[in-house]
């Protein structure tokens, strides 16, 4: 590759002219790829991907390249306002007024110091700016003395982040491209259009089916990456998780291939279980027990056994016991193939086909030398995300997929799935285990402190919404429901009674599932300040508005966060910057700033610096002076020192880029080096579920659902599902199903005007997907104005008539369908998924919080 | 003289519409003027369909069917084979752009902004590279490729799917993959001897 000559972050003088590139970081999705902006007088011409950051190498995608014209938009927000409307609605005019900082500072300021005396936890606080959460505003949370944070919605992967903490003790999951040769997305993009750095991803991903590697998609819509695998199998949306488990059964069972070694070793597959599912544990140590078979009795798990056992029925202390593995695999037996079929459509012959494939593929029992360590060699991996968990029984679909993984044994081995940096650089933190073996997280991988096994469930005195939920990461639908039916949730110690929302870049209304409900639940907050580039849906309802920077305007220090999305595809652990190329544009200032600002305004910054010595791992040279006001500059400036040394601050990454280091084997492989187990038997599941189940009935909450709490995972159709297999004559006959198109990500790119003119031209994006075949039955030709109908809502749009869809399904894809005035752009283009959604306590996973996708839909013509 | 062209692997594109928007940055091209375009259609019937994705651009051709077409010589072709417009012998007669069998050229009727509030600065600078009243297209991103430097759309690609360089030269890597794959032409039956070439 070619790389202009032009040197990085040097200024060029040709006579007087400025011609400058700057290293700096994306912001168009959360991956945050390094990129390089061409500045010339002062103006951006060109970003390209940065050949420094090896999550990109000199290469960007669609929404990359189209970042720069959007930092022009002339429809972003000016000044600070405030409404002089109290009344609030869709398409209310708030009668915004334009006011100064130090007003809306102050305005903010005195809330939130009445607030803090009375009971902090009314404050409560949105984001979807994931650079900022974990540096700024969680600890800001912290320090005001609220639990009550939220992130987005439906749009984001609210139910797959605790799977894969659960069990590959990280917040993402990616396959080893590097060595793969089989590989199934079922849900997915990851590789093609989506995943933790496109870039490098699809990069890699393009380089291993070149050389064979066979990709199966499952998928109800034929996406990208489906169009682009060597098969693509459709299924009906919302049934996943029953190809999986049939999968399983055809595995363990019919084929009776798995990889018992890895299972024995590294999983609590082997571990004893009474009658009622519990381990048995050890007298003396409670450690649970496995069965030794050479010597013919129980030993802790820990112990050293000669053989243990995954099959077979045992007698502990006079109790009878199975191992795990040996209750699992008779569990599987009832989701036959047959079954599964006739539940996804997908042929017996092809789950039992592809089942074989994976197994055959991934080589059981053999090995390969990398870099002098001879290491397990499984190069078959399965890869689900948002598709499958976008069900009311989320975790129970989305387990089943990791556990194919498990069974043949290619979790954090060569060619097959892991997280994505459990082990980091020189083995400077490693997984974390637990009592009974199990993986946790490192404290470098946790979003906030996830640990499944010690999280505290409320009793009946302290329960509150965040502690009833061991699994839950974010509860946005669940606050959403408790200030909707604020009567069930009234005998809980911390209700949801928010006297104040700060929202900041996540559009919460558009995100969330279903207009009304969501306005509802805008409209019971009294306050609500908002930080964004132009006013959208949700800051049509707040009182204050600030207009916050674009990403070219903004400092991020190290963006790329070993937690999101540094991606183990590029081999290396890399660090980066995302730093302003040119001034806030009008009088935007960055919200991270606000944030501190408003800390010192409303009194509690020297909290904050203390939580930030703490939190941030700033070293004793580089603490703040609780006592003094920093803008975020300077703290980034300390978070870099502290990690790299006094001659690499926030001036080096500016000039520098990025840092890198290799990835060393046992940090891109590291199952044979730590000693942790993973979980195939979810015994915390029930556990955490019994334990909340206790303190839901003791405080009278009959209703709180606990019964997808399962130890071993079953299928439970979405209530859509099962509603269409109740009333299979209905003409509520489809199901909807949201995928992603290249060119747009959530909500936030439908104003960028070249995404926007891209996405028009585009066969899909803004339309609405049907089958030739139901088309054809209804009327309805390619172009045609249809509507789609819920029990929720009904949104309006043209016919896709295609082939590529599940017969049975209706795609919609995006975030779209915006309606704010200030986004002249986006207004009114493509379809509004979410107002078709419903948010019912029937429609959340009550594990993961994750919001049901599936909608039963009528579909008909509309007027032109 | 080296005759470049350009190599793009069919199996490796992803249909990203990366090309598309880094056309648009490098080129500033104006509302509904695309040099660089994805062409998509369906292939097969349910349950055995898939989208195909072609990414289309100037062809660059060797017998350019528009350069015939040009009554004032306006396109002409360089030393090197790419085929360029020469806007100030442009009278934007549109003749060009009915010979191209390929749809890729366009015809600047009037100035075109992406906000209607008014061109933004990048706008301002980039435009005055087009001018109003002639035809426009793809030029192998001429500045960029006389400095030694790939295509813009071929430095984005995160699939690594399209190539630039001497087809000319045996040694030069899309020769080389030109001889690995089986490579064809779009509309061969047109005679114009397209120098972007696809892989399947």
């Amino acid at each position: 590759m070619v790389i202009d000559s032009k040197v990085q972050g040097k200024t060029s003088t040709v006579g007087k002219e400025e011609d400058v590139w700057i290293h700096s970081a994306c912001d168009l999705c959360n991956a945050n790829c390094g990129i390089r902006v061409h500045r010339v007088n002062g103006v951006v011409i060109k970003i390209e991907g940065d050949p420094n950051c090896p999550g990109s190498l000199g290469t960007i995608c669609a929404r990359g390249n189209a970042g720069l014209i959007a930092l022009y938009d002339p429809n972003r927000l000016k000044t600070p306002v405030k409404r002089t409307n109290p009344e609030k609605g869709i398409g209310v005019d708030p009668k915004w007024q334009p006011i100064s900082w130090d007003e809306g500072l102050n305005i903010v300021a005195g809330k939130l110091k009445e607030i803090r005396k009375d009971n902090p936890n009314g404050l409560l606080l949105c984001t979807f700016d994931t650079p900022v959460i974990a540096q700024v505003y969680l600890n800001w949370a912290a320090a005001f003395g609220t639990v009550n944070t939220m992130g987005s919605s439906y749009n984001c992967g609210s139910g797959i982040h605790p799977l894969t903490y659960l069990i590959n003790g990280t917040f993402q999951q990616e396959v080893d491209l590097d060595y793969c040769n089989y590989l199934i997305l079922t849900g997915s993009q990851y590789g093609f259009t989506a995943g933790v750095n496109i870039p490098i991803t699809a990069q890699k991903m393009a380089d291993a089916r070149m050389r064979g590697m066979k990709v199966v998609v499952i998928d109800p819509v034929c996406t990208n990456a489906a169009s682009k695998a060597d098969e693509w199998i459709p299924i009906r949306p919302g049934t996943d998780g029953m190809l999986a488990l049939a999968m399983l059964n055809v595995m363990i069972n019919e084929l009776k291939t798995y990889d018992a070694e890895y299972l024995k070793k590294y999983t609590n597959a082997p571990y004893l279980l009474n009658a009622g599912g519990d381990y048995v544990r050890d007298g003396k140590t409670n450690k649970p027990l496995v069965w030794d078979v050479k010597e013919g009795k129980a030993k802790p798990f820990d112990a050293k056994a000669n053989d243990c056992a995954l099959a077979g029925e045992y007698t502990v202390d006079g109790q009878k016991c199975k191992p795990a593995f040996d209750v699992m695999a008779e569990h599987f037996k009832q989701f036959t193939p047959e079954e599964a079929a006739r539940i996804t459509t997908v042929p017996a012959k092809t789950i039992r086909r592809i089942s074989k494939e994976f197994v055959d593929a991934a080589k059981i029992g053999s090995e390969i030398e990398i870099d002098g360590h001879k290491l397990p060699y499984r190069p078959a991996a399965v890869h689900a995300f948002k598709g499958v968990i976008a069900h009311a029984h989320a975790t129970i679909s989305g387990l089943p997929f990791i556990l194919l993984n498990l069974v043949v044994g290619s979790m954090y081995v060569p060619g097959g799935y892991r997280g994505t940096n459990l082990v980091g650089p020189s083995s400077s933190w490693t997984a974390d285990v637990e009592a009974d073996g199990m993986i946790v997280p490192p404290p470098t991988q946790s979003f906030q402190g996830e640990n499944y096994y010690t999280h505290e469930i409320g009793n009946k005195d302290t329960a509150d919404l965040k502690n009833m939920m061991a699994f839950s990461m974010t509860g946005t639908s669940v606050y959403q429901l408790c200030l909707m039916h604020p009567d069930r949730f009234k005998t809980m110690t911390k209700p949801c009674d928010p006297k104040m929302l700060i929202e900041a870049r996540s559009n919460l209304l558009m995100n969330c599932e279903n207009f009304a409900d969501t306005v509802q639940f805008l409209k019971s907050i009294p306050f609500i300040v908002c930080m964004d580039t132009e006013i959208n849906e949700t800051s049509e309802f707040a009182d204050v508005v600030f207009p916050d920077t674009y990403y070219l305007e903004r400092l991020n220090i190290f963006p790329n966060r070993m937690r999101i999305n540094i991606s183990p595809a590029s081999n290396t652990f890399y660090w980066g910057i995302q730093q302003p190329v040119v001034e806030p544009a009008f009088e935007a200032r960055d919200w991270k700033d606000v944030l501190l600002d408003l800390a010192n305004r409303a009194g509690f910054l020297e909290d904050l610096n203390e939580i930030f010595n703490i939190k941030l791992g700033l070293k004793e040279k580089y603490k703040l002076n609780t006592k003094n006001v920093y803008s975020y500059g300077e703290i980034g400036d300390r978070i870099a020192k502290s990690m790299f040394g006094e001659e690499m601050g926030l001036q080096w990454f500016k000039d520098n880029g990025y840092y890198t280091i290799k990835r060393k084997v046992e940090e891109s492989y590291p199952m044979p080096f730590i000693n942790v187990r993973i979980p195939v038997y979810f015994e915390v599941i029930k556990r955490r579920g019994e334990e909340a189940r206790k303190v839901a009935d003791s405080l009278g909450m009959k209703w709180w659902d606990t019964s997808d709490y399962l130890p071993i995972p079953v299928f439970k159709p979405c209530p859509a599902y099962a509603e269409k297999e109740q009333n299979p004559n209905s003409e509520f006959s489809f199901i909807t199903v949201n995928y992603k198109v290249p060119m747009h990500y959530h909500t936030v790119t439908t104003k960028n005007p070249w995404l926007n003119e891209v996405a028009e031209r585009h066969p899909y994006a803004y339309k609405i997907m049907i089958n030739s075949v139901p088309a054809k039955k209804l009327g309805i030709k390619d172009g045609d104005m249809i509507w789609v109908e819920s029990k929720a809502g009904k949104v309006k749009g043209r016919a896709k008539v295609t082939e590529c869809i599940h017969i049975d399904a209706v795609g919609i894809a995006g975030g779209f369908g915006s309606w704010s005035k200030h986004k002249p752009i986006g207004k009114g283009k493509g379809v509004n998924f979410n107002s078709l959604l419903s948010l019912t306590p029937a429609h959340v996973d009550w594990i993961s919080t994750a919001v049901d996708g599936c909608a039963l839909v009528k579909v008909y013509k509309a007027e032109e | 003289m080296a005759k470049l062209g350009m190599v793009i692997d069919l199996k490796r594109c992803v249909g990203c519409y990366g090309c598309v928007t880094s056309c648009k940055a490098e080129n500033g091209t104006p509302p509904r003027v695309f040099w660089s375009r994805v062409l998509e259609r369906e292939e097969g019937k349910y349950p055995s369909a898939r989208r195909l994705f072609v990414p289309v651009l100037c062809n660059h051709c060797a017998e350019p069917a528009c350069e015939t077409a040009c009554p004032t010589h306006a396109t002409y072709r360089t030393e090197d084979g790419i085929v360029r417009i020469d806007e100030n012998k442009c009278i934007g007669c549109r003749a060009c752009m009915a010979a191209c069998p390929y749809g890729a050229r366009f015809y600047l009727k009037e100035e075109r902004q992406y906000y209607t509030q008014e061109a933004t600065p990048f706008e301002k600078l980039l435009y005055k590279k087009h001018q109003i009243g002639t035809v426009q297209k793809c030029e192998f991103c001429y500045e960029r490729t006389q400095k030694g430097l790939e295509p813009a759309c071929v430095l984005t690609c995160i699939a690594h799917a399209r190539y630039f360089g001497d087809l000319d030269d045996p040694d030069s890597e899309v020769s080389r993959l030109l001889k690995q794959r089986y490579a064809f032409k779009l509309r061969p039956e047109m005679g114009t001897e397209p120098k972007v070439i696809y892989l399947s």
